[in-house]
């Protein structure tokens, strides 16, 4: 054990604070963060001019605003330990609040945004409020009931939900003279809300906050012995990531222009966690990630629908067992195995 | 002065009497002691104080203010903080960061000088200077011990509960440990601890309180206590 | 009268399937720490197993047992290849376990198909008990889960083996240090608890039929019965299930059907909200969270 290092001497003055010293707002970008940041979106948003096709470009819509949703898990479960199989289910609230706004009161795209995000956030609080009297496995297993319940008023929703069959949705309205029926104008709009809430999510993990999730996952006892108000937050944390999970949701009814009640039901939510789990929940391109390979592994392994899933359930397995940060940390440590062996080499050659 | 006020405390679980009607003062411009056997309500003491636990009845004055059974998280921002018996961390996140959060939040600041400008000091007092970057969950048991004590000061307290701090310590680090906490009364935080080691209390407290199932059986300065015969019979033994 | 005695054994024969695996779920759960989403394709590879060999001309007794071995011969494995790995992070068991849920559902379709499966009533019998007309299935499913309830309530109260299990639930660590090998009482209670998946399976089967999907039906009806019981309470699940059967009773006759499941994800968030450790009293499952 190290000796003890002379304490600070106690004579020393008290002065004010230097300004230098007060906690920053948010944490710095490092040098790779900003380039992989620049990649990314240079990617996202240029993906289009690879004329990659009506089907690919299809499922680039999907999994960019599956990738919303995600984030907000990531941001629950990644941050602040909360993990939930009923996400689905708040995305069907986003979705629904959307649909049935458009249906019954003609509100459209722009305005029924913000009312469905923040819908979609009350709702995600409401649902998390068990979270301060139990276990986390027993709220898993709460979620997965919200979201079985939801399903059921969603069919039995008569006129108003739509009941089994659901609702349609019309389209975007223009603005700026830019028509959203066009598959690339969608595949933009979908891309910057991504690329939005990937900044939001970095934000938010970078900054005091995100610290004061980790505190809380890491260890909720210690937490509140340093002053955190651990129920506060989780809430708050819970209902940001309904937030996402909202703006997912109807952006998914404007680009399937229809919804049902299956959509939102146990199944979906448990992929959504998988997807999470698979991509990695912690780091910043994880749930990108998840939902790109969930997404595309059927695509470019040629697997139906049976086999991919099988697929989908062993990689969970996988990641599980070997790779717990999922597959962006597997990268991340491939990398820097890469960075430390050319550092070494270049040290090697000099020498 | 005496800025923690206890009356009466009393805590039950089920059938089992864990507290019977403590009072205790505690200086938080010095250093005192709370002894006693296994399970003579040490440690409950300790969780009902800070709101870990509601007391079946008596009361607890901070500054005069009543704060029985309010939260952990509201009375660790008033200034007052425990630590743990086990050695508690933030482990999966780095040493440098656990201390950040306690500084991000405990006791707001208020704009007047404050003791320590950054984790980093924080860190040079305990004697953990240039750990900054390793995982909380890695280090060893008497760094994990110095991290305890180092993201309680981060919350920027005036009074230290320290819950058997010198547990699972040897002797050196025992030693190591008094030279830090002995500072601590300087930088005006109090200290109020709980242990089984000797040396270290006697050394440390200017006044210990011995509790036995529950009760308090004396207090009063080391020298005295320990030489209580009712304290010697419980606790001592009648050999010593 | 015949009507209410006929529709209290239909109740109970329905619960009877809910209780063997609410018994599996709260035994793994609350008293091996695992938590298992898969626990309900257990059930159905139990019943497509017997569904198989039904239809390879095996009688369905002998069917049964058959399943009950798959099944528990697929729980040892799953436990010892997975779980064993997950113990001291439950978490990520629980995660794992949605992915085995998917594997399972997906690779019955494969091997069959998505087409639901039936047998004939294996006995074909109408009994009549005090003037009763009752289909003998239906009663022999009730009488088989009321001795496997005994066997298990009184193998987990009064014996050693069922002491030493309670023990390492409350503190794994000095269970450990008293010689109690742990890690093999889990295996254990898992392979049990994948037993009665097996057995439950079958006996669905010979009363209705069963879809790949019918297990992440079942599932929440498990987990409904031993939470609202008390985790590692056999008694708890009982009780649980037949509150369960009670509710979907009185659904079917004077609420609206479509309501029914509703109805018991209610019960159960209420009971894990207002009394996490359940109507009966039980663990509360593993410590590490």
């Amino acid at each position: 054990m190290e000796p003890a290092v002379s304490p600070t001497p106690v004579t020393r003055t008290p002065n004010r604070t230097d300004p230098k010293d007060k906690p920053r707002r948010f944490d710095a970008p490092t040098r790779l963060e900003i380039i992989t940041g620049i990649i990314v979106a240079l990617f996202l948003l240029g993906f289009p001019w690879l004329n990659p096709g009506y089907r690919i470009l299809s499922l680039s819509i999907t999994t960019a605003f599956t990738a919303v949703a995600l984030y907000g898990l990531a941001l629950q479960f990644g941050q602040a330990g909360i993990m939930s199989v009923g996400h689905s289910a708040v995305m069907g609230i986003g979705a629904y609040t959307a649909a049935i706004l458009a249906t019954k009161l003609g509100v459209g795209f722009w305005l029924a945004l913000p009312l469905s995000t923040l819908l979609s956030a009350l709702v995600a609080g409401l649902i998390g409020l068990p979270t301060l009297r139990v276990s986390g496995q027993h709220y898993i297993i709460i979620t997965f009931c919200f979201c079985a319940l939801l399903v059921i008023a969603l069919t039995n929703g008569g006129s108003f939900t739509g009941a089994a069959t659901g609702l349609d949705v019309g389209s975007i309205d223009p603005i700026f003279g830019i028509s959203f029926d066009r598959l690339k104008n969608a595949y933009y709009l979908v891309i910057v809300a991504l690329l939005l809430c990937i900044f939001a999510y970095y934000l938010i993990t970078n900054s005091p906050y995100g610290r004061t999730l980790r505190a809380i996952r890491e260890n909720e006892p210690l937490a509140r012995a340093v002053g955190i108000k651990t129920g506060f937050h989780k809430i708050g944390v819970l209902m940001v990531s309904g937030a996402f999970a909202g703006v997912a949701g109807i952006l998914q009814a404007y680009y399937l222009h229809h919804i049902a009640p299956n959509l939102y039901g146990a199944f979906p939510s448990l992929y959504l966690a998988l997807m999470v789990m698979l991509g990695g929940s912690r780091l910043l391109y994880g749930p990108l990630l998840g939902a790109i390979i969930v997404n595309f592994l059927p695509e470019v392994m040629h697997l139906d629908p049976i086999d991919s899933r099988i697929a989908y359930g062993i990689s969970l397995l996988v990641v599980i067992l070997l790779l717990p940060g999922g597959v962006s940390a597997g990268l991340l440590r491939i990398y820097r195995w890469v960075a430390r062996s050319v550092n070494q080499s270049d040290r090697n050659d000099r020498a | 002065m005496t800025a923690l006020e206890i009356t009466g405390l009393q805590k039950r679980f089920g059938g089992v009497v864990a507290l019977n009607g403590v009072d205790l003062s505690v200086d938080p411009t010095k250093i005192t002691g709370i002894i006693g056997p296994n399970g003579s309500g040490k440690t409950t003491l300790f969780n009902v104080i800070v709101g870990a636990h509601k007391p079946s009845a008596g009361r607890v004055a901070w500054h005069e203010k009543d704060i029985t059974g309010k939260s952990t998280a509201a009375i660790a921002r008033q200034g007052l903080v425990r630590t743990f018996q086990q050695a508690m961390s933030f482990s999966g996140l780095s040493v440098r960061e656990n201390v950040t959060i306690a500084c991000e939040h405990g006791r707001p600041r208020g704009g007047t000088a404050a003791r320590w400008n950054s984790a980093e000091e924080i860190l040079d007092f305990v004697g953990l200077s240039g750990l900054g970057d390793q995982i909380a969950g890695s280090m060893p048991f008497g760094n994990l011990r110095r991290l305890g004590i180092a993201v309680a000061l981060g919350t920027n307290p005036l009074l230290l509960l320290l819950d058997e701090p010198a547990a699972g310590l040897n002797q050196t680090e025992v030693a190591q440990l008094m030279e830090l906490i002995v500072q601590l009364p300087r930088v005006g935080i109090g200290v109020c601890l709980i242990d089984h080691d000797m040396f270290l209390m006697s050394g440390l407290c200017e006044r210990l309180t011995v509790l036995n199932f529950g009760t308090k059986i004396a207090e009063g300065p080391p020298a005295v206590v320990l030489n209580d015969p009712k304290v010697k019979e419980v606790y001592l033994g009648n050999e010593i | 009268m015949q009507t209410l005695i006929q529709q209290l054994v239909n109740s109970l024969s329905v619960a009877s399937v809910t209780i063997l695996i609410g018994i599996g779920i709260t035994l793994i759960f609350g008293l091996a720490g695992i938590v298992n989403f898969a626990h309900g394709e257990f059930l159905m590879v139990g019943g497509m197993t017997t569904w198989f060999l039904v239809n390879a001309g095996v009688n369905f007794f002998v069917a049964l047992f058959g399943a009950m071995i798959v099944v528990g011969a697929l729980g040892f494995i799953v436990e010892r290849g997975l779980f064993r790995f997950t113990l001291d992070r439950p978490m990520n068991g629980f995660i794992m376990s949605i992915g085995l849920s998917v594997i399972l559902q997906h690779v019955v379709i494969r091997i069959f198909n998505e087409v639901q499966k039936t047998i004939p009533d294996p006995v074909g019998q109408v009994w009549v008990i005090g003037g009763v007309n009752i289909i003998a299935m239906r009663a022999i499913v009730v009488a088989i889960t009321a001795i496997v309830v005994a066997v298990t309530y009184f193998g987990i109260s009064r014996s050693r083996y069922g002491i030493a299990l309670r023990a390492s639930i409350a503190d794994q660590d000095t269970a450990a240090l008293m010689g109690i090998p742990v890690r093999k009482y889990v295996t254990g209670v898992f392979i049990y608890g994948s037993l009665l998946a097996g057995l439950g399976g079958a006996l669905m089967i010979a009363l209705f039929p069963i879809t790949p999907f019918t297990g992440s039906v079942v599932i929440i009806r498990g987990f409904a019965v031993s939470l609202i019981g008390g985790l590692g309470n056999v008694g708890g699940a009982v009780v649980g299930g037949l509150l369960l059967g009670l509710v979907d009773g009185l659904s079917a006759g004077y609420g609206s059907p479509e309501w029914t499941d509703a109805y018991s994800l209610v019960l159960m968030i209420a009971v894990l909200i207002i009394r996490p450790q359940g109507l009966l009293g039980g663990t509360l499952g593993p410590r590490a969270s």
